[in-house]
């Protein structure tokens, strides 16, 4: 990818704009706005579900089409994340902790509109860092082993539990459940069944799409059900539709910032889009003059996370594209496209199949304006949604939820599974004890729990590599640093009321 | 139903940390190359959760408690929704989800049986036919599967 980086994106660019990458790139974007709005099916699920509409086409024209999915699908979680408490992937969990609060208060058009702008904004920075150091970077992931990986799920755990919530035990007690769930199932490295109680379902483990909804959306009905047995209720009223100049400045530091933050962390494997998202929300937290705004409708607190799960989606394509390596279920499904195109993702792909490539990079740019022109006009639409009357607009969004997490794995088991997780989601709230750690526990404890066991196989059950690695030192200090830092915070008076 | 808040919250926190400790300690130990095997790991998150949910119940009970408890009619919803996910495989998703929003409507509010079979009718097809025929996610039809769904 050295040489001329400008020469090879015009080249990428002319290949994007052909008037038939153009319409796939329009289908791929509008598919996956369709996919990531409703619940359950997710960006890679979406795409593996898509992909026989690539046969047959230009490899160009297929991977231009299955990216178009990606991205669009990434942004679409948002929409009902903000509109309706209901994430429709695990990377849109934290949209819904400022993005709902805004919405009720009647902000669900600049809570759109600024998720679209900041993953625009977000996803042309991303391309652009893609370009720029894509070698380096991907060379700098190989150094990530796993006594390092281990320290980054450490350090992003403490981030969100410090944070999210009015008392640190409590936020604890929430990530333990998390990473509690994520060990249910088969024990992958020895075959061990642990913690299924006997019910063949469990064996595969808690779905997080399962437990998002049931966390989030049945909870939050739940609790809306019971307010509107109380005098006083009000569905969330319309309110204003567009931006303000205001609100977008005081977005965009949190944009930038979300960018650069999800396009590093999307390089590295695992779950990155979703700690992207979690830990651009609580750098965000840590770094405002009001943090006890967060989680009651702030704007930063959509901005952020939304551009960092785009940017993120940018990031995590620097493995594939680089070096042949899928770090993510999104990019297993490019990787496996790409296969059938009869393309194999290799450090060589840029100069074997540099149409491929080149043509992919061309096409995010095309894709982003594309996602902007297309939701931007749709804001108003969505949020209209809200004048629907409750008694008709949470049963059809449980409804939709519920195909959702059928259509995860065709367990009607799920379904019984998220009516008892948004039981419990509801007892949490109403206890104080926050719903995010529980995702982010769950979708990093089998990362986290598989990086330790590999890192004392390696060393024959020494913890030294975790002490010995500069990486590990790094990011275990920063990790207390976060978890005793908001202590001396509260006593100087500046009181943390973070939760949703 | 009433509950004692938080003091019932911490408690029941520390139950499931203690069934789980005592579910990985008798866990078969199988670690071939594996220093930590399957247990460890699960033995650690137990036992934390044991000891935070009993400090979270120690500090409650020196404070006052709250209540709170789920209305009748969120109850109705959880009990819908349990029927709901345990018919949808032998009723179909179509008819069932008819149902369910005729009567969730009715439970939430809605007087109208006219409106409410109208819109629980044109919902439930709807939905059905945008994941079935437009993005090609199958859904159980049920009894219905003679109409060739």
């Amino acid at each position: 990818m050295e040489g001329d980086t400008l020469g090879h994106l015009l080249y990428g660019l002319q290949i994007a704009l052909s008037p038939i990458n153009i319409f796939y790139a329009f289908l791929g974007c509008l598919v996956g706005t369709l996919i990531g709005v409703l619940p359950g099916i997710g960006p890679a699920g979406g795409m593996a579900l898509l992909i026989p509409l690539t046969y047959g086409k230009e490899p160009a024209s297929a991977i231009i089409l299955l990216a178009g999915i990606y991205y669009g699908a990434m942004y679409g979680g948002s929409t009902t994340s903000i509109l309706l408490n209901v994430p429709g992937e695990a990377a849109s969990v934290v949209t819904t902790l400022d993005g709902y609060q805004m919405a009720r208060k009647g902000l669900a058009g600049p809570a759109l509109s600024i998720a679209a702008i900041g993953s625009f904004i977000a996803g042309t920075m991303g391309v652009l860092l893609l370009m720029l150091l894509g070698p380096p970077l991907a060379r700098a992931a190989l150094k990530f082993g796993p006594a390092e990986t281990f320290a980054l799920m450490v350090f992003g755990l403490s981030m969100v539990t410090s944070l999210a919530g009015k008392s640190l035990r409590r936020g604890l007690v929430s990530t333990l459940l998390g990473l509690m769930m994520a060990t249910v199932g088969t024990d992958l490295p020895t075959g061990i069944i642990r913690f299924t109680f006997g019910i063949p379902k469990l064996m595969e483990g808690f779905d997080v799409v399962v437990v998002a909804i049931g966390l989030f959306a049945v909870s939050e009905i739940l609790s809306c059900a019971e307010e509107m047995g109380k005098e006083g209720f009000k569905t969330a009223p319309l309110g204003r539709i567009w931006l303000s100049a205001r609100d977008f400045i005081q977005s965009l530091g949190a944009i930038m910032r979300g960018a650069v933050l999800g396009f590093f962390i999307g390089v590295l494997p695992g779950a990155a889009h979703v700690t992207a998202s979690f830990l651009s929300y609580t750098v965000e937290k840590r770094l405002s003059r009001n943090p006890e705004r967060f989680g009651k409708g702030e704007i930063k607190g959509v901005a952020a996370p939304e551009s960092a799960n785009n940017s993120a989606a940018c990031g995590a394509l620097i493995p594939l594209l680089t070096l042949g390596l899928p770090a993510s279920a999104v990019t297993a499904v490019l990787y496996g496209a790409l296969l059938m195109v009869g393309v194999r993702p290799s450090p060589f792909l840029f100069q074997k199949h540099p149409d491929v490539a080149w043509g992919l990079i061309g096409s995010m740019y095309v894709g982003n304006i594309m996602l902007l022109i297309l939701n931007l006009p749709l804001v108003g639409l969505w949020v209209r949604i809200l004048r629907t009357p409750a008694r008709w607009l949470f049963p059809v969004v449980l409804a939709v939820s519920f195909v959702g997490v059928y259509s995860v794995n065709n367990a009607p088991l799920d379904l019984l599974l998220a009516t008892i997780l948004g039981v419990l989601g509801y007892f949490m709230r109403k206890l104080d004890y926050p719903l995010a750690p529980v995702i982010l526990g769950l979708v990093l404890g089998d990362l986290l729990e598989q990086a330790l066991r590999q890192t004392l196989m390696i060393s024959g059950g020494s913890i030294l590599p975790l002490v010995k690695s500069p990486i590990c030192l790094v990011l275990f200090a920063l990790a207390g640093l976060v978890m005793v830092a908001p202590r001396f915070i509260y006593k100087k008076g500046v009181k943390l009321e973070i939760e949703s | 139903m009433k509950v004692g808040a938080e003091r019932v919250g911490a408690i029941f926190a520390t139950l499931v940390g203690a069934g789980y400790f005592y579910e990985a300690v008798t866990m078969p130990d199988v670690s071939i190359g594996d220093p930590l095997g399957p247990r460890w790991f699960p033995m650690l998150l137990g036992a934390s959760m044991t000891l935070l949910g009993g400090s979270l119940a120690l500090k409650a009970a020196g404070e006052e408690q709250g209540s709170f408890g789920l209305s009748s009619r969120s109850w109705g919803l959880v009990l819908l929704l349990g029927l709901y996910g345990y018919a949808i495989p032998m009723g179909g998703y179509p008819l069932c989800t008819f149902l369910f929003l005729a009567v969730g409507s009715g439970l939430l509010g809605e007087r109208s049986w006219l409106r409410c079979l109208a819109i629980s009718a044109t919902m439930s097809a709807l939905i059905f036919l945008l994941f079935t025929k437009v993005l090609d996610i199958p859904l159980p039809v049920g009894f219905l599967a003679f109409l060739g769904g």
